[in-house]
């Protein structure tokens, strides 16, 4: 049997003690935390919204015999659903058509169409059927969503290179160690601010009154918005670069832009490189959303289809928009690996 | 040894150079000198002697409080440095390089200063520079494999044998030299200073280097300068640095009083003793 070591040790004294973890302090602060959320809580309906969501997993369980939220839900499901992909186009009302050149994965067909019409001598409406030939196309509107995408991916290649662009000039004014005076260094600063503090959609919408509906008004909001983010880290890094080759170049008298480009850039390209990519995939998910204020791609197109009520056509964007980002997803995944 | 190289025509001035840190701290006071043209000098002294302070006097990376540097009889000021940089080199102790760019353009970057900016910025050197990159880079020991390698990634004595070949690119008619060899081991150091000093001569460069190996000092130097709290305590041939002007150098006592018996310091008397 073994005897504790005796503390304090015979003929010593302990000068120093150690507190207890928790006061009086921390109680006053974990009530005042509680008493922030529970205001906030209220003030956005928090708790609203769990009795609304239980009530809802009720009524899919069965036990509780109606939900607000599932009886939205499915109002707008059996809306959307199915999706629609074809499309059909009156023969009569496209002005080149070839009969013998159709385009691919397309037939004409000949619909009955049921019009009311006035009838002049009994000014009554009496229905009128008649029978027009269309051009049916069966995948025609997932072929459009498709172009569409291809338009997103175009917006968010190039807002990214725009970004890229305005930014380099930008860091470069904005890094205290490189920026010609203090007025350059502030005015720099300022910008980026200012373009990091407006969301790409606020921003989008100024910029369709100037430039119109579609892409070029999406490509600035995308490009500025990131323009203030690379900026920001871009001259970040240059601050914080190892001052040692620049001290090198410096002493020579190589001038600032060369000693930035020999001494600093080479150090700090990977982790350009990685906002930069940072910024793309930023950039591509924006871009689908950018569109519902006009500024092109896809969800232009959803939006437009929105406010006529198509939300069959609503269905097949939010899928492809699915899709998109979910190869994305698997895409960066796999480049990310591959670089690390 | 050539007396030009003791008493020549003086290549660096320090008149009355005094440097005060806004701190406070005295890392100069009152230093006058003059290295003559194609002259190796050696300064020595403990840490803190303000050896590096000095150095960065000559080309203006260290602005001084008193006192002013010239150089070949042009007084380093804001106007000329720009101009005088580019007749300084400087060889550092940490080598100083661009880890993650090639040996290669490591070596063309000490061209920066003459080499206008779109070719600068595209990398693209005029043949007769690149051939000199090259000629140095086989001068300083190098092998043609290590042109495209990063410099980062070369041992710390090929790293500063890129930091020769830098120093090199425009003829340099000085050459600063702090601390070259304090983390190579002893074989390489002296074939570093070997390099440095034959170069030097080839060019009839003057040298200014700090070194804390007292051997090397002797080895190299046509002259000694010793400093101790940011002044000169010591100047003379390596003859002159006798045993006594070492340990009075590095211990404490002015050089000029009788070298006492060197007491044992606090920390290493209480050691010996445990
Ligand atoms: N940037 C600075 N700000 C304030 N004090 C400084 C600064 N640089 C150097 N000093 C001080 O100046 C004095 C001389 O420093 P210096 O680096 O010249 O010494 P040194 O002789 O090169 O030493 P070592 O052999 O360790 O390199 C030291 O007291 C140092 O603390
Ligand atoms: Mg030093």
């Amino acid at each position: 049997m073994q005897k504790p070591i005796p503390v304090p040790a015979p003929g010593s004294q302990v000068h120093w003690h150690l507190d207890a973890p928790y006061s009086l302090r921390h109680l006053l602060i974990i009530a005042a935390i509680l008493i922030v959320l529970i205001l906030t809580g209220q003030r956005t309906e928090m708790d609203k919204m769990v009795m609304m969501t239980t009530e809802a997993a009720g009524k899919l369980l069965g036990v509780a015999d109606d939900s607000q939220v599932v009886r939205g839900l499915s109002r707008v499901a059996t809306s959307m659903w199915p999706p629609v992909l074809g499309e059909t186009e009156e023969i009569s009302r496209l002005p080149e058509f070839k009969r013998d050149q159709l385009p691919i994965l397309s037939r004409i067909e000949v619909q009955e169409r049921v019009e009311q019409r006035m009838n002049t001598e009994t000014l009554q409406l009496e229905p009128h059927s008649e029978s027009v030939e269309v051009l049916v196309k069966p995948v025609g509107y997932v072929v459009s969503v498709f172009i569409k995408m291809i338009e997103t991916l175009e917006i968010a290649l190039w807002g990214t290179i725009i970004a890229v662009i305005l930014s380099a000039p930008l860091a470069y004014f904005a890094a205290r160690n490189y920026s010609p005076n203090q007025a350059s260094y502030t005015a720099a600063r300022g910008f980026i601010s200012l373009l990091r503090s407006a969301p790409e959609l606020i921003v989008a919408l100024f910029l369709v009154l100037a430039y119109g509906f579609g892409p070029i008004a999406g490509v600035l909001a995308l490009g500025l918005h990131a323009a203030g983010f690379l900026g920001k880290f871009y001259a970040e890094d240059i601050e914080n670069a190892d001052k040692k080759p620049q001290e090198a170049l410096e002493a020579i008298g190589a001038g600032k832009l060369k000693t930035l480009w020999y001494g600093v850039v080479p150090q700090v390209l990977p982790q350009y490189i990685a906002y930069t990519a940072y910024i793309l995939d930023r950039n591509l998910r924006m871009a689908t959303v950018i569109g519902l204020v006009g500024a092109g791609g896809i969800g232009q197109e959803l939006k437009g289809r929105f406010d006529m009520f198509q939300y069959g056509h609503v269905m097949t964007i939010l899928i492809a928009i699915f899709i998109f980002v979910f190869i994305l997803d698997q895409l960066s995944a796999r480049i990310r690996n591959k670089l690390i | 040894m050539p007396d030009r190289i003791l008493k020549g025509e003086a290549m660096i001035h320090f008149d009355n150079l005094g440097k005060a840190w806004p701190d406070g701290t005295k890392a100069l006071s009152d230093i006058s000198l003059h290295i003559p043209r194609g002259q190796f000098c050696v300064i020595l002294g403990p840490s803190g002697a303000g050896k590096s302070t000095l150095l960065r006097a000559v080309n203006g990376l260290m602005h001084p409080t008193q006192g002013q540097v010239r150089i070949d009889g042009t007084a380093l000021t804001h106007a000329t440095q720009k101009q005088l940089r580019r007749r300084i080199a400087m060889i550092h102790q940490h080598f100083n390089l661009t880890s993650r760019l090639s040996v290669a353009a490591n070596v063309l970057s000490g061209l920066l200063p003459v080499v206008s900016t779109p070719r600068a910025l595209t990398g693209w050197f005029r043949s007769e520079h690149r051939r000199k990159a090259c000629g140095l880079l086989q001068r300083v020991g190098l092998a043609p494999t290590h042109l495209k390698r990063r410099a980062g990634d070369l041992s710390g004595g090929q790293q500063q044998r890129v930091g020769i070949a830098r120093a090199f690119m425009l003829d340099p008619e000085v050459v600063l030299a702090d601390e070259p060899v304090a983390s190579l081991d002893p074989k390489i150091s002296r074939d570093i200073l070997t390099l440095i000093r034959d170069a030097a001569r080839e060019h009839n460069t003057t040298v200014l280097c700090s070194l804390h190996q007292i051997d090397l000092a002797r080895e190299f130097g046509d002259r000694i300068v010793g400093m101790r709290d940011g002044k000169i305590v010591f100047d003379g041939t390596p003859a002159e640095f006798t045993d006594e002007r070492v340990s009075a150098l590095y211990h404490g006592a002015h050089w000029e009083d009788p070298p006492k018996k060197a007491e044992p310091e606090a920390a290493g008397f209480e050691l010996a003793h445990v």
